[in-house]
């Protein structure tokens, strides 16, 4: 008398429930290691990004003027050259126009 | 035989595409997709990827990204600087982004986000460049684009038009960021009128150095003046070449009628932070060891509000900083405008003031997107819709800002999620 359990044709895998949850756990652990692996690499990438922010923000604590209307400079350059904001010479030298892309270009 | 990419969306003179991508280096891992904003990378996954000129907007951001380098840029510019550098005749400007200085160090040893400000300023003397800063030409910008705002806001809501100028629509966008400005051209082209006329920090500080520059600070002629703008951006090389940037030619054969004749670009060139890392490299010059040194020409001197630019929220938090200082007379407290800070795809935030000019109360909605691919597309579609409540928002295409365009350092771990396993695999 076979004391092998009866091969049904629709159950390919013949595998006891001890060995299911053993093979699920591997399967778990290994998929969690590398998505794991992917997402500190992903987490780290912001680090660097966030340091030069922090860099930047320091700069502008340490500033002695931190609004741009008070840049001396600036206000000489007013006084000096440009007139006033949107002024004819600002408007000549530091405005611009665009163009649509989609109609043919020169 | 050679197939002749018809570009139909360049002007004459213009780089005709900034990136291109090796195909002995690519993968086709498709990493590069995810970070595109355009879909403007050909290639299935598994081929040799190609990119679009006529879709891409030259951010950059692939390049950074590939675990591979396949992308690379096709304007180098450092051999043409480090010649104009040796010439006596020539006086070579560096026009200094806020976001190089915090990342110039990472090329040279120094720590992520070490603030290098001032052994940059000594490198580049030593090098031969005059310092122009381009937190100076951000504070200009500031003037410029916060009045354009004022002068927006008070057509739209107390029909105040001034005969000389047209009010633009609301909301303003931020011009500063050229690959921000090609998408649009490219994509939205009905929303122009929203975009700041202002031009970015770069192209004023060209126009700039060419005549109040040469006249007033460093008494040379203006046709021996080569800007160089140092940037942390590749769309950055895109822009300095658009023909209608040459103004300061145009402004000196107007003013003197005998002038060359010749147009010639606001910006001759346009270096990424890694150019110039190579560069001061190949002139022996090590800028961890270069001495601090202070530049107190006028030209470099910038405040805290001009020097944020770099960040994502930096430019919409010095205009807060101006526009509020203009409209109610008093400094905005705290000076810090924290709602438009940090990592966050889309921040908003208002800002409630009294306009002295018209004694009443305004709310003022700003945004701040940054991370084009993933965050542009709501607010433009709200705007189309003519349901955005927003008045002034700032756009940066990378993620992050400026500090994380596509011309800075490249991290030794790889920016790419196969940086850190690179050693392990058999093709690398």
């Amino acid at each position: 008398m076979s004391t092998e359990p009866y091969q049904y044709i629709e159950d390919p895998l013949n595998v006891s429930r001890r060995e299911f949850l053993t093979i699920s756990g591997a399967l778990i652990a290994l998929t969690a290691l590398p998505a794991a692996v992917v997402r500190r690499m992903a987490v780290k990438r912001n680090d660097y990004i966030r340091a030069r922010a922090t860099g930047l923000y320091q700069d502008d604590t340490n500033a002695k003027i931190r609004v741009s209307h008070a840049n001396q400079g600036v206000m000489r350059l007013y006084q000096d050259f440009l007139g006033a904001p949107l002024g004819a010479v600002s408007e000549e030298l530091l405005h611009t126009r665009y163009i649509d892309r989609n109609r043919a270009l020169a | 035989m050679e197939q002749i990419q018809i570009r139909r969306t360049f002007q004459s003179g213009e780089v005709p595409g900034v990136i291109a991508i090796d195909a002995h280096r690519c993968k086709g891992c498709d990493t590069c997709k995810r970070y595109c904003a355009t879909k403007a990378i050909t290639g299935m996954f598994g081929s040799v990827h190609a990119i679009d000129t006529d879709k891409c907007i030259n951010c950059g951001q692939c390049l950074v990204n590939c675990p591979f380098g396949a992308p690379y840029e096709t304007v180098d510019a450092v051999e043409a600087v480090l010649s104009k550098l040796k010439d006596s005749n020539t006086t070579v400007v560096g026009i200094i982004a806020p976001a190089v200085r915090v990342a110039i160090g990472e090329e040279f040893g120094m720590p992520a986000g070490s603030l290098a400000t001032l052994r940059m300023y000594g490198a580049m003397h030593k090098a031969g460049f005059k310092i122009f800063d381009n937190n100076y030409a951000a504070d200009l910008t500031i003037m410029e684009e916060g009045t354009e705002f004022i002068t927006r806001v008070h057509a739209a809501v107390f029909g105040e038009e001034s005969p000389e100028r047209k009010a633009g629509p609301l909301p303003q966008f931020t011009s500063c960021c050229p690959a921000w400005v090609r998408y649009i051209e490219l994509n939205y082209p009905t929303l122009i009128p929203h975009l700041s006329s202002s031009k970015s920090p770069q192209q004023m500080a060209g126009t700039v150095a060419k005549t109040y520059g040469a006249a007033k600070v460093w008494n040379v002629k203006p046709e021996s003046v080569y800007t160089v703008g140092i940037m942390p951006c590749t769309a950055k090389k895109f822009e300095a070449s658009r023909p209608e940037f040459r103004s300061a030619s145009a402004y000196q054969s107007k003013e003197h009628a005998a002038g060359s004749g010749m147009a010639y670009p606001d910006v001759d060139a346009v270096l990424t932070t890694r150019d110039l890392a190579r560069l001061l490299k190949k002139m022996g010059i090590d800028l961890a060891k270069a001495p601090e040194t202070s530049d107190d020409g006028i030209l470099a001197q910038y405040t805290g509000a001009g020097t944020i630019f770099g960040n994502t929220g930096g430019v919409m938090e010095a205009a807060v900083r101006t526009v509020h200082a203009v409209l109610t007379g008093k400094e905005l407290e705290p000076l810090e405008f924290k709602p438009v800070r940090g990592l966050k795809g889309m921040k908003t935030a208002s800002v409630t003031l009294m306009d002295t000019r018209f004694n009443k109360e305004a709310t003022v909605n700003v945004a701040v997107v940054h991370g084009l691919r993933e965050n542009i597309a709501p607010v433009l579609d709200e705007i189309l819709a003519g349901r955005s409540p927003y008045h002034f928002i700032e756009v940066m295409n990378c993620p992050g800002g400026c500090i994380n365009g596509g011309g800075q350092p490249i991290p030794a771990g790889g920016t790419g999620w196969m940086g850190a396993m690179s050693p392990l695999l058999a093709w690398k």
